[in-house]
């Protein structure tokens, strides 16, 4: 009876023996990550999920090539109050692009309502509820008048990142990591969802799946600033067939407007200048 | 009966390590059509580089750029307290730029001080009012707007310069000028002075981002301006947004 108890004993310790290494097999097939996705590392090299990359490429060269378009966009930024308490502001963007040295943006709020106008040459702002418009000298080409605007005059045009000649190298330079997510519908409308992330930044888009890989919706995160805010834009009614004629792009002042100057940021007054190319 | 007992007890061990490797197997390819981005559910996180946190506060003029992120930015010591100082001559007028974002938030709301109409009369103090003599002339005030009484009314007057309050008024603007730290309110500019805040004269060259209430329109040299009580603002784009600099004129 000893002898068969030990013999039984020793047929569980093998059977458990089994067990724990067919556990362990699963430890090790959940927790290692697949060869391609792997963590960047300190300095390191960007690691970006090859099909991430791929479809992000997809979705700058479809801009890039774009002659002209038009885009709604609704933003959603969060900003702290004084009191601490994070809060959204909202805010509605009708933007106008015409390759290689026309822009026309429309940004509308509650309380602000402006136009900004670039018509190869110069860079109106017009503040329609005060009747004030103010002009800056500006380069021939789109890339570097929405560098000057930002580095000389504090303007960042919204949604600049579209706007630029290559969307794709624009985004993914400083890219430390990039992943596909995978697909999720955004106001139902089926999309890739694809989050990256760079320094002090991470950042999301998505998508449309299908023959137009236009963006429908982008988060920035700045997890360097207090409470880590988001800004948000969600896209609608991309349009690459009606045709911008010149007069969009052209500033005449309201009846009764009065121009302002534009204040120019001093070069001290900058952490970093011009880090974001 | 002992070879049969012995078996037994390995099989039962060998079927439950097989199931659990069957259940397995699924387990490791979904985790690896996942990295893959195959059209399945994704529920783990993306690939993270390192956090770089750092022993700063980060302010942006404006977001909503991948390209001109790191434009702009300013960083401030966490814990650092600001210095207070007196105010004097040496103001850089540009230093403060980059506090307000291009959203309507940061304008706040309405405040009591926002309805300040010169020369007002009202008949009565709302409750929590309290009374301060300003170089030797009494005054009253209620969360940033100052009163005299006439006969047995109040009358809405300017900010007297010299007031010594405990509090500021709610909703007070911080403009940073640089060396000096400012509260704006009402159309009053307040330094911390003595554990309470004291109105000074309106610097001059500072950017702030809202007129006083009743500033009247006028013309500097050509260019609009608005006056409230002897000082000129005149409007700018400042960071795309419509702010104002106060001027000599």
């Amino acid at each position: 009876m000893k002898r068969l108890s030990r013999i039984s004993s020793l047929a569980t310790t093998w059977g458990r023996r089994v067990l724990t290494f067919a556990a362990l097999t699963v430890f090790v097939a959940v927790s290692v990550p697949a060869a391609d996705v792997k963590p960047a590392e300190a300095g390191g090299k960007p690691v970006i999920d090859a099909h991430a990359d791929e479809l992000l490429r997809r979705m700058g060269d479809y801009l890039a090539q774009a002659q002209f378009f038009s885009v709604n966009a609704e933003i959603w930024q969060d900003v702290q109050l004084a009191s601490g308490q994070i809060v959204q502001a909202g805010r509605t963007v009708d933007l106008q692009v015409r390759r290689p040295n026309r822009l026309h943006a429309e940004v509308r709020s509650t309380r602000r309502n402006r136009g900004l106008y670039y018509d190869g040459k110069s860079i109106t702002l017009l503040n329609r509820v005060q009747n004030f418009y103010g002009s800056i000298p500006a380069p021939a080409g789109l890339d570097e008048a929405l560098d000057v605007a930002c580095e000389r005059f504090g303007i960042t045009m919204p949604l600049e990142d579209l706007i630029v000649s290559d969307p794709y190298q624009n985004a993914i330079h400083k890219a430390v990591s990039g992943t596909d997510l995978g697909p999720v519908t955004v106001l139902g409308v089926p999309c890739e969802h694809l989050a990256f992330s760079q320094g002090m930044v991470d950042w999301q888009i998505w998508l449309e799946a299908g023959a137009s890989p236009v963006p429908k919706k982008i988060v920035i995160t700045y997890k360097d600033e207090d409470g880590a805010p988001q800004y948000t834009a969600i896209f609608s009614n991309w349009d690459f067939e009606t045709k911008l004629p010149d007069f969009l792009f052209n500033f005449e002042p309201p009846s009764g407007a009065a121009k302002i100057s534009v204040a120019e940021i001093k070069v001290e007054n900058q952490a970093q200048k011009g880090g974001g190319k | 009966m002992t070879m049969n007992l012995a078996t037994a007890g390995l099989r039962r061990g060998i079927w439950i390590g097989f199931l659990v490797l069957l259940a397995a197997g699924p387990l490791g390819y979904a985790q690896r059509q996942e990295s893959r981005g195959a059209e399945i559910p994704r529920a783990s996180a993306p690939p993270r580089a390192p956090m770089q946190r750092q022993p700063a506060v980060v302010d942006r003029s404006n977001h909503g750029s991948i390209r001109h992120v790191d434009t702009h930015v300013a960083q401030r010591p966490v814990e650092a307290p600001r210095v207070v100082e007196m105010p004097h001559d040496g103001i850089d007028q540009h230093a403060h730029v980059i506090t307000h974002h291009d959203v309507d938030a940061d304008i706040g709301g309405q405040r009591f001080w926002h309805s300040f109409v010169f020369g007002a009369r009202i008949h009565g103090l709302r409750p929590g009012y309290f009374q301060l003599t300003v170089n030797g002339l009494p005054y009253f005030c209620d969360d940033g707007i100052y009163y005299q009484q006439v006969g047995d009314d109040y009358q809405e007057v300017y900010p007297p310069v010299g007031a010594d309050v405990q509090e500021l008024p709610d909703g007070a603007i911080e403009v940073d000028a640089g060396n000096v730290v400012y509260y704006y309110a009402g159309g009053a500019f307040y330094v911390q002075q003595d554990g309470g805040y004291v109105i000074v004269p309106a610097p001059i060259g500072v950017i702030v981002p809202e007129l006083p209430p009743g500033a009247v329109p006028t013309s500097v040299g050509g260019w609009v301006a608005y006056q409230f009580n002897g000082t000129y603002y005149q409007p700018q784009f400042v960071n795309g947004v419509t702010q104002y600099v106060t001027i000599s004129p």
